[in-house]
């Protein structure tokens, strides 16, 4: 017995199995209000509360021999509980009718319940069927709750059920499933037309285990069709021949009239008789005869060999309507030939019968089946007592006609009859003048000539004019000529060499309308089926439709292979690097590895490198230092000193950058602040602006200074001092001292910044002009609408647009007001932060966050970026201080052209002091402001939302997000942001962790992602490349595609070209994928991304076709798979999709 | 379920972050993320419903607000039943780009009689506390532009969402009523009776 915490711990999981199965079924009721009886949710359920139920119960209450414990269980608390009685009744019913059921379905059930689950009526819903008829009739919770209270009774001590906490806890958990609706609808729109995706990969799982690993459906693809369709061609056809002799010995569909073993042919000239089986049947309106060598029927030949035998050549089926005569020969020692003789003269090869009447007899036979239509002339002769016999005639051939020629020995007349078969209503029947016109046109002899009777023998006209010469048509038409067998020959062609071995398909005119027709399946309009067509006919046909779809096929492969050429050429690299040389490249770059060639870098190829990326990804730990190299921050085979100088230069572009696109933003804030006041007072007082609101706005305008700093500088602002002072109160005094310090300092460090002339000295495109001109300009501008038609329009603004003017005095008035303690810091700071990009974000945010910025932010820049910030922050304190000093002085009209004052002092004025503030001394264009409104809108509404499930994105992260974000569109302001340039940078900023850096290697790959955005054209190239990628890999899926024909099929991978798959895996899947693309270019193929999306879709073909999606369909079913896939099998479907093409190409 | 449902398409349109996504998974899976991640591309889900009696289906079309997916987004506007316009309470903007969202639809969708087609309009995040938008502005623009059912919801606190999809259902199915009037030949007042606007304010 186990140890009392092991069971604690069992009855643990077993209610934690039931609570996650309770919860699946409530979650489907509530997505679809029903659940469907055959959801695999039940099953599960019902198994988890089984092994609950069951768990502890004493053997004696468990019935000792019981095979079903859960039967006896509710059948013993049924003598008690009479819910349970009722239940046990309806489940024994139920039982019977399965129990019938099952009976047929023995053989079957074995294989079957080893399925881990079914859908239907499956045998595993059988197996829980007590507590699934339980939960239907809504009692499975009121069965617990009774066994729970009486558990004593039932159960051992140990028992979950016994348990005081968690039998009742399973109890209820069992309430709700079982207050649920459950629905056996099969149309049901909402289970059979919309099973979430789950559902549908489960379900597959389900079908796929049980049939076998391959699909029925999966049609081979070119490549593999190529290479064994003559080892294909075997194994179809084998089991058809089977069929075949059995179909047509054991039809239903056709009377047998006659049937006798050991009927004697001789096949061929140079073998002897063999013995067969001789069968009449009648069908509506036909006779067939047939023979089939004892060999074919009795299955003596091996079943490999089977459908190669050569038996299967001598095999007959004659329709009688074709014969006319039938030349009889009696002899004495044995029972008699038949040879029959079809209207175009052609002779079959004798029937020689075992002795004891059976000619007679299989005459009477026939004679009986011709009627009533046909009969035969001489008809038999009925004799009393002796049945039939034949007629009495001496004559050899009573209405012989010259193309019977064919002629017996005239000396054993009493012994040999010709009789012809005649139908009397329908004479004309016999004169066929296509066919005899065809016939005569190729000058055929009779294949089958007589030689004197007694002694029949056969001939063979192998007539030399068969050359096996005519493959050069290029649709090979079965010819209607007679042909000497030659199948033989065909099965062994292998089609690769199809063209020059071709020949036509071999047939026999006995079945005329067959041949005629040309139609492979015999189906023609004659009336002509299988059963009537000889069992060679049937063979060669098979054959040849095998042969011809093969040559359809590598006729296909060939025009493929020529799109293959012409259109996917590009899309891989042609040299194939194998996964295994020079190593095993599975376990992908190791630490150890990448040290290695750090230390000495020609210690690997960049190529093996890459290799090794490419098969098996990057050790997590070393991704961080390899990713820039992968993404072209760093060269390969750089030295330590170069990849430094590389961080140095971008450290000081990043600076700048920011710095630039800071000031941009302080602007860009206060006039936001300025149209959200606006909005607000129109909101609240729905009036519209007086003089008052003037001055309303201009306060509003003071406050917006602030929040003008922005998250980056304002927020830090509070955060440096909120360790000092829990109340924003205090923040002014320190805020003082503070800004002193800070400037004292950055004048230390000044120095000190490396590429200090790049950051003083940069300058925008427009700083020639006076800023305040340009701003004021600005500011009248976007009064106009068409400016500000999308994004945030400055009510405010179009109201005054005149009394926004330009101040140019506002210098001096900065400096009189950096002495003022202004009075409303304390509540501007407030506000500023609430409004600030995370208003979550309180003064009084714990430190060690803001720790963690300001250690990150130094660990990015080491220096300058410190230097920046501060010195912006700085500078916007003198703007307070100039914006205080403003309000403080007066409330002249003047006073609303604060912010083009406010500008130049923060663009111009600052640009000539020595602080580094300078280095934001740019002047900002109205179109340049306009257009960085817009995008920062964008980027912040983003960056809030992104991945804020995931551990990384602290709000601390979100903000480097954001600034790298922003330096990036900054540099990039015409393209601007896009929805979806967040998903790319976080992953990089997750691993590099490091402001410049990510914002380096974002550039790098914006470079190739850029192309997918709407402003690009790639992701049309993409769609068009994934179609002919799917026409060639994946026919039938590509079909599928098709049917309901519109362009917008290939938009469910819009989201996965935009984002390399970013939204479609985990985390750390993405960085293996992203890794891997980044390695393909050089490795396998520029387009991996194509390789992979193809993966995506084939490894989900099956359900897809299965279900006959249509794209609405297929877009629902990714977006639900989203972070399910099973990245590993995609890249190795990837790649092989990759090597698949690679040597499409290849074998040209 | 009686009868085979009728399948609805309604397209949710607005500005980027007015909280599309949001509700149409609070309305379709009960849940709310705050932590959602901005629609790229398309998605959709569906929900069955009964409305007065009618039993349909549902198929909520998400799409991505930013202007420049406007050409990956267009193509699903064609064959939607109605069309949901979304903006959120607390950005004036959002608001302010209605009309425009308004007129792509109809132009994209190729919507042969734009006066009565079925538009809601959306006024989302109502929970939040600094709004910038009212309702008598929100009113006023649905009156003006087309009589449109104003309501104001909130994926987040879950007002009103339910009511929002049922409307739209109500609207579908009311258009088709009155369709089915004219080709029987009655008149029909197109201003009154079915569209009920109701707000929750």
């Amino acid at each position: 017995m186990a140890s009392a915490p092991a069971e604690a711990e069992t009855r643990q999981r077993l209610l934690r199995t039931v609570k996650k199965e309770v919860k699946q079924i409530m979650e489907e009721a509530v997505t679809r209000k029903f659940v469907h009886e055959d959801s695999s949710h039940i099953i599960s359920f019902c198994a988890a509360v089984e092994a609950c139920v069951l768990h502890g119960l004493r053997r004696r209450a468990a019935g000792f021999l019981r095979s079903n414990k859960i039967a006896a269980l509710f059948m013993k608390v049924g003598k008690n509980f009479p819910p349970a009685e009722d239940l046990s009744r309806k489940v024994q019913d139920l039982e019977q009718l399965i129990e019938s059921a099952r009976n047929q379905i023995q053989g079957l059930q074995e294989n079957v319940r080893k399925l881990p689950k079914l859908p239907n009526l499956s045998p595993l819903a059988i197996k829980h069927l007590w507590i699934r008829t339980a939960l239907f009739e809504k009692v499975l919770d009121k069965i617990v709750h009774y066994l729970v209270e009486n558990s004593s009774k039932y159960y051992e001590k140990e028992a979950l059920l016994m348990d005081p906490v968690d039998g009742p806890i399973l109890a209820s958990l069992l309430v709700g499933p079982c207050a649920l609706e459950y629905t056996k609808m099969k149309t049901a729109d909402h289970f059979w037309t919309d099973p979430s995706a789950d559902e549908l990969v489960q379900r597959h799982r389900i079908h796929s285990s049980h049939v076998r690993q391959d699909s029925p459906t999966k049609r081979p693809a070119l490549c593999i069709q190529k290479r064994h369709s003559s080892g294909s061609m075997d194994d179809r056809p084998s089991l058809s021949a089977r069929d075949y002799v059995e179909s047509l010995h054991q039809n239903s569909r056709a009377t047998l009239l006659y049937g006798k073993n050991n009927v004697l042919v001789q096949p061929r000239d140079d073998m002897e008789a063999v013995p067969g089986y001789l069968s009449l049947h009648q069908t509506a309106d036909v006779m067939t005869l047939k023979w089939t060598p004892n060999q074919l029927m009795n299955g003596s030949v091996g079943d490999l060999d089977y459908e190669k035998s050569v038996y299967w050549d001598y095999a007959m089926t004659i329709r009688l309507e074709e014969i006319v005569y039938l030349h009889c020969h009696q002899q004495v020692d044995s029972g008699g030939t038949v040879v029959l003789v079809s209207q175009d003269g052609i002779q079959r090869p004798p029937f020689r019968f075992p002795k004891g009447g059976h000619l007679l007899q299989f005459l009477s036979c026939l004679e009986n089946g011709l009627l009533p239509h046909g009969q035969l002339d001489p008809p038999l002769w009925s004799q009393r007592g002796k049945g039939k016999v034949f007629p009495k005639l001496r004559k050899r051939s009573p209405q012989g006609s010259a193309e019977s020629t064919s002629s017996d020995k005239d000396d054993d007349e009493a012994t040999d009859y010709v009789f012809r078969i005649i139908y009397p209503g329908m004479q004309s029947e016999f004169v066929a003048p296509d066919f005899l016109g065809s016939t005569s046109s190729v000058s055929v002899g009779p294949a089958w000539m007589m030689v004197p009777a007694g002694r029949s023998m056969l001939v063979v006209a192998r007539g030399s004019q068969w050359e096996p010469a005519r493959w050069d048509t290029t649709l090979p038409t079965p010819s209607p000529k007679e042909q000497p067998p030659m199948p033989q020959d065909l099965m062994d062609v292998s089609v690769s060499n199809l063209p020059s071995l071709w020949q036509p398909s071999p047939r026999k005119s006995s079945c005329s309308s067959c041949s005629q027709s040309g139609s492979a399946d015999g189906s023609s309009t004659n009336g002509c089926n299988h059963e009537r067509a000889p069992l060679k006919l049937l063979c060669d046909n098979m054959k040849y439709q095998i042969l011809s779809r093969a040559f359809y096929g590598w006729l296909a492969y060939c025009r493929h292979l020529s799109t293959v050429r012409t259109h996917l050429s590009a899309l891989v690299n042609h040299m194939i690097v194998s996964p295994d040389l020079p190593c095993d490249a599975g376990q992908g770059l190791t630490a150890r590895i990448w040290e290695q060639y750090l230390h000495d870098s020609t210690s690997y190829e960049e190529q093996e490198l890459l290799r090794l990326i490419y098969y098996g990804g990057i050790q997590p730990e070393i991704r961080k230092a390899v990713w820039p190299f992968l993404l072209g921050h760093y060269q390969f085979g750089m030295t330590e000193t170069e990849r430094k100088e590389v961080d140095e230069q971008i450290h000081a572009c990043y600076a700048q950058t920011m710095a630039e696109w800071l000031g941009c933003e302080a602007i860009v804030r206060q006039r936001e602040r300025e149209s959200h006041a606006a909005a607000l007072a129109k909101c609240s007082s729905g009036a519209s602006l007086d003089s008052h609101l003037h001055r309303m706005l201009h306060r509003d305008s003071t406050i917006s200074n602030e929040s003008s700093q922005s998250c980056s500088s304002g927020r830090q602002n509070i955060r440096l001092h909120s360790d000092s002072s829990s109340s924003t109160q205090v923040f002014e005094s320190v805020d003082e001292v503070e800004q002193v310090e800070a400037e004292g300092r950055l004048e230390e460090k000044q120095p000190k910044i490396p590429n200090g002339n790049l950051v003083n000295g940069t300058c925008s495109p427009d700083s020639g002009h006076p800023s305040s001109h340009n701003f004021s300009s600005g500011l009248s501008e976007h009064s106009e609408p068409s400016l500000s038609t999308e994004d945030s329009v400055l009510d405010a603004q179009r109201n005054t647009p005149t009394v926004l003017r330009p101040r140019d005095g506002s210098v001096d008035d900065r400096q009189s007001s950096e002495a003022t303690t202004s009075q409303d810091e304390a509540p501007r700071e407030e506000l500023a932060v609430q409004d600030s990009l995370e208003s979550d974000l309180l003064a009084n945010e714990s430190m060690d966050e803001f720790m963690s910025i300001t250690g990150s932010l130094d660990m990015a820049l080491p220096e300058k970026d410190d230097v920046v910030m501060e010195g912006w922050r700085s500078s916007e304190t003198e703007k307070h201080g100039q914006a205080d000093s403003e309000d403080n002085l007066s409330e002249e009209p003047e006073m609303e052209s604060l912010f083009p004052a406010l500008a130049s002092l923060a663009v111009t004025t600052s640009a000539n002091e020595v602080s580094p503030v300078s280095s934001s001394g740019v002047t900002y264009s109205p179109e340049l402001l306009d257009l960085y409104t817009v995008n920062l809108h964008r980027i912040e509404k983003d960056v809030q939302r992104c991945d804020r499930n995931y551990w990384y994105f602290t709000p601390a992260n979100l903000e480097k997000l954001r600034n790298i974000m922003c330096s990036y569109i900054w540099q990039h302001i015409e393209i601007g942001y896009v929805q979806g340039m967040c998903d790319l940078l976080a992953p990089l900023l997750v691993i590099l962790d490091d402001e410049a850096l990510a914002f380096s290697c974002f550039t790098e790959l914006m470079k190739r992602m850029n192309q997918n955005f709407p402003h690009g054209g790639a992701m049309d190239t993409h769609f068009a490349n994934m179609r002919s990628l799917i026409q060639i890999l994946d026919s039938e899926l590509f079909e599928l595609m098709h049917q309901n024909g519109d362009y917008t099929h290939f938009y469910f991978c819009y989201r996965w070209f935009l984002l390399d798959f970013k939204r479609e895996l985990v985390y750390d899947d993405v960085f293996l994928v992203w890794e891997t693309i980044w390695a393909a270019k050089h490795v396998s193929s520029a387009h991996y991304v194509l390789f992979i999306a193809l993966a995506l879709v084939e490894v989900y073909r099956d359900i897809i076709l299965e279900n006959n999606m249509d794209f609405t369909d297929i877009i629902k079913f990714f977006n639900e798979m989203a972070e399910r896939h099973n990245t590993k099998q995609v890249l190795k479907l990837a790649r092989d999709l990759v090597y698949k093409v690679q040597t499409l190409i290849e074998n040209k | 379920m009686s009868g085979k449902s009728l399948l609805l398409k309604v397209i949710l349109l607005g500005d980027g972050g007015v909280g599309k996504s949001s509700l149409m998974n609070r309305y379709v899976t009960n849940k709310f993320d705050s932590q959602a991640f901005h629609t790229i591309g398309v998605e959709f889900l569906n929900r069955d419903l009964e409305v007065d009696g009618r039993f349909v289906t549902l198929q909520i079309w998400d799409t991505a607000g930013q202007e420049r997916f406007k050409s990956l987004r267009t193509p699903f506007y064609r064959g939607a039943d109605c069309c949901l316009l979304t903006f959120s309470v607390d950005d004036r903007q959002s608001f302010e780009n209605l009309g425009n969202w308004q007129k792509e639809f109809i132009y994209y969708a190729d919507v042969k009689d734009p006066e009565h087609f079925p538009f809601v309009v959306l006024g989302n995040k109502v929970d939040k506390e600094d709004r910038q938008v009212t309702t008598e502005e929100a009113q006023t623009w649905c009156m003006e532009n087309g009589d449109y059912p104003y309501l104001e919801t909130s994926a987040k606190d879950d007002t009103n969402v339910t009511v929002a999809f049922e409307e739209a259902v109500r609207q579908v199915l009311a258009v088709e009523e009155q369709l089915e009037h004219c080709m029987l030949g009655h008149t029909i007042d197109l201003n009154s009776g079915s569209k009920a606007g109701s707000s929750c304010c």
